[in-house]
C-alpha cells in the first residue's frame, strides 16, 4: 500500500480572509483516514474556519486542499457532501418534521431519483438509526426530544451522508457530562471503524482524553501539531491562552486546570 | 380531491342563471361531445362562460398558492407573500399605463390589460433582482429590494390614477381582481404557462426540504443553495405575473393557503406542495362563488373577498405565532 492511501485530507499552505482579518495563516496539514483529530485554541483563533474550509463552504485565499485525493475545486458540492459531513450544532427553529425525515434528508447528496429516497437509502437509514439507537424515536418530532437525543439525530443525519470525514464543530455544547462522554465514545468508536473525524471543541480536556492528535490554532496559525501530551503542555497554553495553568496526567488523558490570567497578557487578538 | 369535483360543478351552476347540479352535468357532457358546439342557452352559459372562467380560477388559485408555498420556504418566513419581488405593483402599474394611454390589441383594451401588466410585473421583478443582486444575491436582499420596488410601482400608480380621475375608474376592478372577462381565448394563455412552471416547482419539493436547514446546512448537504433559490425566485415570480395579468391582484390566497395546508400535513413539502395545489383550487374557487352570489346580480372583486377573509386569518396567525416566538425565547 502507498503511504498516501492512508491520507484522507490534504491542507496546504492555506490562507483565509475575512475582509482584512487574516482567519487562517498558512496552515498545512495531511490528516490519515480513520483518525481522530481535535482542534483547540482561543475564540477566534480559527477553529470553525478551518472546518468551513475543509467542506468547501469557505474558500480560502491561497493554498489547496485535497479532499480523499481531489482538488476541492474540482469537486460539486455534492461530490463533497458524499465525503465530508459536518454534525451542526444545532437545529433552525421551528423545524417540524420527524426525526426519521430529519436523518433522511443526509441522503440527499445521494439521491437518484427525483421526490423519494429508494430502498438502498431506506436500508442505510435503518442502520444509522439502529447503530445510533434511535429507532424507538424515529415518528417522534425534533421538538419533542431531549437534548442529548437530538446530538444523537443529528449525528445520524450526518452518518446518513456516508461519509469518509466528520466534521464537529463543539460536539459537546449543550450537553451534560454524562451525554459529553456518551457522544466522545460515539465519535471514537466511529474512528475505530475508519472514519476520520475533525472535531473543534473549547473543551481541552475532553478532546486530549479522545483525540488521537491535536493541532493548537493560535490567531489562524498552527501553534502547535501533535499527540495530545506533547501539545498541550503549561508552556504551550500560557503562550496561546495567556494563562497559568495546571496540568494533571493520569491514565485516563490529561487535565488542564486554569489558575490565573498572564498579568502582561495582551490578549490573543481575538474577541 | 372529491370536494374540488362537487366545488368545479357548483361553480358552473351557479350564476346570474341558476342551473341544477344535473342538469349542469348534461349540458357540460353533451356540449363536450360536440366538441365545443353550444346550443341551448344553459350550454351556452356552462360552456363559454362558467367552464373557462372557473378553469382559470383554478389555475390561479394554484399558481397564487404554490408560489406562496415555495416563497416561504425560500425566505424560511411563514409571513412572505409572492408579491414580495414587486411583481402585483408591476403589473398594477403596467394596467393603469395601458388604460391610461387607452392603446388597443385586436380593437379592445381586453388584451391591452393583461399585456401592459405582463410586462410592468417583469420589469419590476428584474429591477428587483439586478437591485437584490447588486446587494448580494441573498435571499433576504431579495425581499428588501422587492420592498423598494413595489412602494417605487405604487406611488407610481398612484400619481397616475389621480392624473386619469374617470378614466382609470375601472381600473378598480383590476387591481381587486375579478373573473369576469375570462374566454376560451385567455384559458390557454393562463392555464398551460401555470401548470408548467407547477409541475416544475413540485419537481423540486426534496431541495425545498433541504433548504429548510437554512443555507449553511443545505450547502453542506450538497445543494448549491445560492443558485437553487435564484431559480425558484425567477420562477416563482414568472408564476404570480401570469396570475396576476389577467385577473388582478388577488390578495393574501398566497399567504393563506400554505398557511392552513402546513397545519394541516406538516412541512414536508413533497406532501405540502400537492395539498397546496388541491386546497389553493379549493379556497379560490369558493372565494368566486362568494364574489358572484353575495350581492347578486352584482359582481364583487374577488380580491375583496380573498382579502376579507385573509385579513383576520392573517391577524390571528401573527398574534399567534408572535406569541410562540416570544414562548421560544
Amino acid at each position: 500500500m502507498r503511504p498516501d492511501n492512508s491520507i484522507v485530507i490534504r491542507i496546504e499552505g492555506v490562507t483565509l480572509r475575512y475582509g482584512c482579518v487574516e482567519a487562517l495563516r498558512d496552515v498545512t496539514i495531511d490528516i490519515k483516514r480513520g483518525e481522530f483529530l481535535g482542534i483547540i485554541g482561543p475564540n477566534g483563533s480559527g477553529k470553525t474556519s478551518l472546518l468551513k474550509c475543509i467542506n468547501g463552504i469557505l474558500k480560502p485565499l491561497a493554498g489547496t486542499i485535497y479532499l480523499d485525493g481531489r482538488l476541492i475545486e474540482n469537486l460539486n458540492p455534492k461530490e463533497i457532501a458524499r465525503i465530508c459531513a459536518s454534525v451542526p450544532a444545532e437545529i433552525p427553529e421551528h423545524l417540524n418534521i420527524t426525526v426519521s425525515d430529519f436523518v433522511f434528508l443526509g441522503r440527499y447528496p445521494y439521491i437518484r431519483g427525483i421526490w423519494w429516497e429508494d430502498k438502498q437509502d431506506e436500508e442505510f437509514v435503518k442502520r444509522v438509526l439502529a447503530y445510533l439507537q434511535l429507532c424507538h424515536l424515529k415518528r417522534r418530532k425534533l421538538s419533542e426530544i431531549s437534548s442529548g437525543e437530538l446530538q444523537r439525530v443529528l449525528l445520524a443525519r450526518a452518518m446518513a451522508q456516508n461519509p469518509k470525514v466528520l466534521l464537529v464543530d463543539e460536539p459537546c455544547a449543550h450537553l451534560d457530562l454524562k451525554y459529553k462522554l456518551e457522544v466522545m465514545e460515539l465519535l471514537k468508536a466511529l474512528s475505530k471503524n475508519g472514519i476520520t473525524i475533525i472535531a473543534s471543541s473549547h473543551d481541552v480536556n475532553l478532546l486530549s482524553r479522545y483525540c488521537d492528535r491535536i493541532i493548537l490554532l493560535n490567531r489562524g496559525k498552527i501553534a502547535a501539531v501533535g499527540k495530545p501530551e506533547d501539545v498541550i503542555t503549561e508552556r504551550t497554553i500560557k503562550e496561546v491562552y495567556g494563562i497559568e495553568v495546571l496540568i494533571i496526567t493520569d491514565k485516563d488523558g490529561i487535565f488542564v486546570i486554569p489558575r490565573r490570567p498572564l498579568p502582561s497578557f495582551s490578549g490573543n487578538g481575538s474577541d | 380531491m372529491p370536494i374540488l369535483s362537487i366545488l368545479f360543478l357548483l361553480s358552473l351552476a351557479i350564476g346570474p342563471v341558476d342551473t341544477s347540479i344535473p342538469e349542469t352535468i348534461n349540458s357540460l357532457i353533451s356540449v363536450l361531445n360536440r366538441g365545443g358546439k353550444a346550443k341551448t342557452l344553459s350550454e351556452v352559459i356552462i360552456y363559454h362562460i362558467r367552464l373557462p372562467r372557473t378553469l382559470c380560477v383554478l389555475a390561479v388559485g394554484v399558481g397564487l398558492s404554490l408560489s406562496g408555498a415555495v416563497m416561504q420556504a425560500i425566505v424560511r418566513n411563514p409571513l412572505v407573500d409572492p408579491y414580495i419581488t414587486g411583481v402585483s405593483s408591476g403589473a398594477a402599474l403596467g394596467a393603469c399605463l395601458a388604460v391610461f394611454t387607452g392603446v388597443t390589441i385586436m380593437g379592445t383594451i381586453l388584451y391591452t390589460i393583461p399585456l401592459a401588466a405582463f410586462l410592468g410585473a417583469l420589469l419590476a421583478f428584474l429591477l428587483t433582482m439586478s437591485l437584490a443582486e447588486a446587494a448580494g444575491g441573498s435571499d433576504v436582499s431579495y425581499v428588501l429590494a422587492g420592498v423598494v420596488v413595489n412602494t417605487a410601482f405604487s406611488s407610481l400608480m398612484t400619481i397616475l390614477i389621480i392624473l386619469g380621475e374617470e378614466k382609470l375608474h375601472g381600473i378598480l376592478f383590476w387591481l381587486f381582481g375579478s373573473f369576469a372577462y375570462v374566454s376560451w381565448r385567455i384559458v390557454w394563455i393562463i392555464i398551460v404557462p401555470v401548470f408548467a412552471l407547477s409541475a416544475v416547482i413540485l419537481l423540486y419539493a426534496y431541495e425545498l426540504n433541504v433548504v429548510l436547514l437554512g443555507d449553511e446546512q443545505a450547502l453542506q448537504l450538497g445543494l448549491a443553495v445560492k443558485q437553487f433559490k435564484k431559480m425558484m425566485i425567477v420562477i416563482t415570480s414568472l408564476l404570480t405575473s401570469i396570475c396576476v395579468s389577467f385577473n388582478g391582484i388577488i390578495g393574501f390566497l398566497g399567504i393563506i393557503v400554505p398557511h392552513t395546508a402546513r397545519m394541516l400535513v406538516g412541512s414536508d413539502h413533497r406532501i405540502l406542495l400537492p395539498s397546496t395545489i388541491i386546497l389553493g383550487a379549493i379556497i379560490l374557487i369558493i372565494a368566486d362563488m362568494i364574489a358572484r352570489i353575495l350581492l347578486k346580480p352584482i359582481e364583487l372583486p374577488i380580491g375583496a373577498i380573498t382579502s376579507l377573509i385573509g385579513v383576520p386569518f392573517f391577524a390571528y396567525l401573527l398574534a399567534k405565532r408572535g406569541r410562540m416566538y416570544a414562548a421560544g425565547q
